[in-house]
């Protein structure tokens, strides 16, 4: 189960990721990994910009249209022989998910990577009803076996060493694996899940886009799971956020031109499967049934709201690797599927402020994430706005509350502000080395941070210096 | 008892506003040499790609890459011209399954098979990719349960990019189309490559000059 974010909780647990060795380490490789081909990728196309522009214009415009492209998209989904389902929460989606698996007698579900079925946490709910569910993308399969939760959105293994997963296999396959043969590691999972993708009789994916105009549904993988299981098994499901619709296939090959470069710097994943309903009578394979699951879970009343713009997110994962809070305190620390800037704003919009109030808070607004965003979605923006919430809501520790009213109550002083600073200038002196502030360690209230020290002289200060050396002599241009 | 259906459609409606929809991507993307590109792309991703110059060399190609391979069960979806060859006497010291023709259960030999040959109704030269799709004789398995597939790919379908390809895709989908632009592969341990995670180790790509179509290929590459 997805954890809370007091502040507390989040200090705690970024105290635990900071202190790891190892996770730093992680971090570190995979995040610039990342960044650099994300890079590359982008600088291959003549306009990239343009068409991040161009992605921005359709992800608002079908927003605001999206009753009507959603019922265009069941309406042509269910004309291909898929069924459509509908569910308001993780509650009846997993309800669905259960009574289509007892009809048919289903043991065995074959899972691809699906960030929407993390956050309904699909999978302890078909365990408990005696279903077999494996997870079968190689680091969600990790991440399952070590019972842990992913903690990147693409990457969600990054946190594990060879040696961990080496353990982790040798069990599973019941002789040990050396852990420096890293392709070994992987033949041995190949050969350990083909058995579950032919034995499986439910396949469960999720879903990167849905075409309206066709009722089709993309998704896309790297590693050919998500082509096994919607291949393989008689059954394919595949779980949807109501805001991955797009209106026609020239929109959505604006989405896919720049999903993957955005999220690993390939110029397509190599597999983009698109499928409209189950196999067809002349079909020699396939599935027999497909069924749709749309998922609302708290995202329809964000429309029309100053957060909707967070349903525009196509869950590259571009705003995690140049986060300087992620980067530091990885996945984990969020208590939540999604994680980083992004993670940060639609964690507490969908699952509830009270619970995840900490994370607007874990960011230094530099703006990094929405320079690197392909839809350029105005994060600090929303992370502004929910920490006014917090606020608003009285959900602020009363030490914090205290603190921050009282600065307020300050600054709108002006006079009395100076002389403040004035005094605080004086009485930092003994503690200001190299531009930072060293406090003995009861009165240091940001501790892990670096505090820089006030200037000397305010920029107030300098500002009048300045004009009054013009008006000296030197005069302004 | 209002069902999670209306309940989310009622609540979407009230918030429906007038836009302009926006438009799809209209600045289409050439290069000077199609196959060059495609090579390039699909290579840089530890995909395979021969370029030959008529129908009979692909064949002969598959010959010799079947050789080298030593396969001795392959899986076949007969995609024009495809169809026209008759495999298991061309190699009869080899066991196939041509999809559509060969009777007996196709996921069985496909689960055991070397190789799975197939064509492609499309190639984008941009992201190296090709296009498969499902049909009467294209199953999905044979392009996917083989450790390797082998696509043979006429110059002539060739295309820039995606958005080319999407203004020309099929009017009525099939229910499964792939786009395939290299080798399975993951970077999930510990950030290091390995390739044939689930799907083919080896993907190969013969590319041909189509006789039938003798001048467009090259028209179009100089395009």
């Amino acid at each position: 189960m997805w954890g809370e974010r007091t502040f507390q909780a989040f200090r705690e647990a970024a105290r635990q990721a900071l202190s790891d060795g190892q996770i730093q380490q992680a971090l570190r490789g995979a995040t610039g990994r990342f960044r650099e081909e994300r890079v590359h990728a982008l600088q291959d196309l003549p306009d990239a910009d343009g068409l991040r522009d161009r992605l921005k214009a359709i992800r608002a415009a079908t927003l605001a249209r999206l009753a009507e492209h959603l019922t265009t998209f069941e309406r042509n989904a269910t004309a291909a022989g898929a069924r459509v389902h509908w569910a308001r929460d993780g509650a009846e989606a997993i309800a669905i998910i259960l009574a289509l698996a007892k009809e048919r007698q289903v043991r065995t579900v074959a899972k691809s990577k699906s960030m929407t079925a993390e956050e309904i946490n699909l999978n302890p709910a078909l365990e408990a009803e005696g279903i077999r569910t494996v997870e079968t993308d190689l680091g969600e399969w990790i991440v399952q076996l070590a019972q842990e939760h992913p903690t990147h959105i693409i990457a969600p293994a990054i946190h594990k060493t060879r040696e961990q997963v080496a353990a982790l296999f040798s069990e599973v396959a019941g002789e040990p694996l050396p852990p420096d043969n890293i392709p070994a590691l992987t033949a041995t999972a190949r050969r350990l899940l083909r058995d579950v993708f032919l034995t499986a009789d439910m396949g469960i994916t999720g879903v990167n886009i849905a075409v309206a105009e066709t009722g089709s549904i993309v998704l896309v993988t790297n590693e050919g799971n998500g082509r096994m299981v919607t291949t393989l098994p008689r059954v394919h499901v595949a779980i949807m956020g109501v805001e991955k619709v797009v209106p026609t296939w020239e929109e959505a090959a604006v989405w896919l031109q720049l999903l993957a470069r955005s999220a690993t710097g390939q110029p397509l994943s190599i597999y983009t499967s698109i499928l409209t309903g189950p196999a067809r009578a002349e079909d020699p394979d396939g599935p027999e049934e497909m069924h749709i699951i749309i998922l609302d879970n708290g995202r329809s009343r964000l429309v029309g709201t100053e957060y909707e713009e967070v349903l525009q997110c196509i869950r590259c994962g571009a705003c995690l690797n140049v986060c300087p809070v992620y980067r530091k305190v990885g996945g984990q620390t969020y208590g939540s599927p999604y994680s980083g800037p992004i993670g940060a704003v639609v964690t507490p919009l969908l699952f509830g402020l009270d619970r995840y109030f900490a994370l607007p808070h874990a960011s230094t607004l530099c703006g990094a994430c929405l320079e690197v965003c392909p839809v350029r979605i105005d994060l600090p923006r929303m992370l502004l706005s929910l920490r006014r919430d917090v606020a608003e809501r009285g959900l602020l520790p009363a030490r914090d509350r205290k603190l921050e009213q009282g600065i307020a109550w300050l600054m709108r002083h002006p006079r009395l502000y100076r002389w403040v600073m004035r005094g605080v200038r004086l009485l930092q002196r003994p503690f200001v080395r190299e531009g930072r502030l060293h406090l003995p360690a009861p009165l240091h209230f940001a501790a892990g941070r670096d505090v820089p020290a006030l200037a000397p002289r305010s920029f107030m200060e300098l500002w009048r210096a300045t004009e009054q050396q013009h008006a000296d002599g030197s005069p302004s241009m | 008892m209002t069902t999670p259906r209306e309940t989310i459609l009622q609540h979407l409606h009230r918030r429906l506003r007038s836009v302009l929809p926006a438009r799809g991507w209209d600045s289409p993307r050439t290069f000077p040499d199609l196959t060059a590109r495609f090579a390039q792309t699909l290579q840089a991703v530890k995909g395979e790609v021969y370029q030959v110059g008529s129908w009979s060399q692909a064949l002969a190609r598959v010959s010799e890459l079947l050789d080298a391979l030593a396969a001795s069960r392959v899986v076949v979806n007969p995609d024009p011209p495809l169809d026209q060859v008759a495999w298991s006497k061309r190699w009869p010291e080899r066991s196939w399954f041509v999809v559509g023709q060969t009777s007996g259960s196709l996921r069985e030999f496909c689960a055991r098979a070397d190789v799975g040959i197939s064509g492609a109704m499309a190639a984008l030269a941009e992201t190296g990719s090709i296009v498969v799709g499902s049909g009467p004789s294209h199953s999905r398995m044979a392009t996917l349960l083989p450790p390797v597939h082998i696509a043979l790919v006429a110059t002539t379908v060739l295309v820039p990019d995606l958005f080319a390809w999407i203004r020309t895709r099929p009017h009525s989908m099939p229910a499964a189309l792939t786009i395939i632009s290299g080798p399975s592969k993951s970077a999930d341990i510990e950030q290091t490559l390995a390739v044939g995670v689930h799907g083919p180790r080896r993907f190969i790509v013969v590319l041909y000059d189509d006789e039938h179509a003798s001048g467009t290929g090259g028209a179009r590459d100089a395009r």
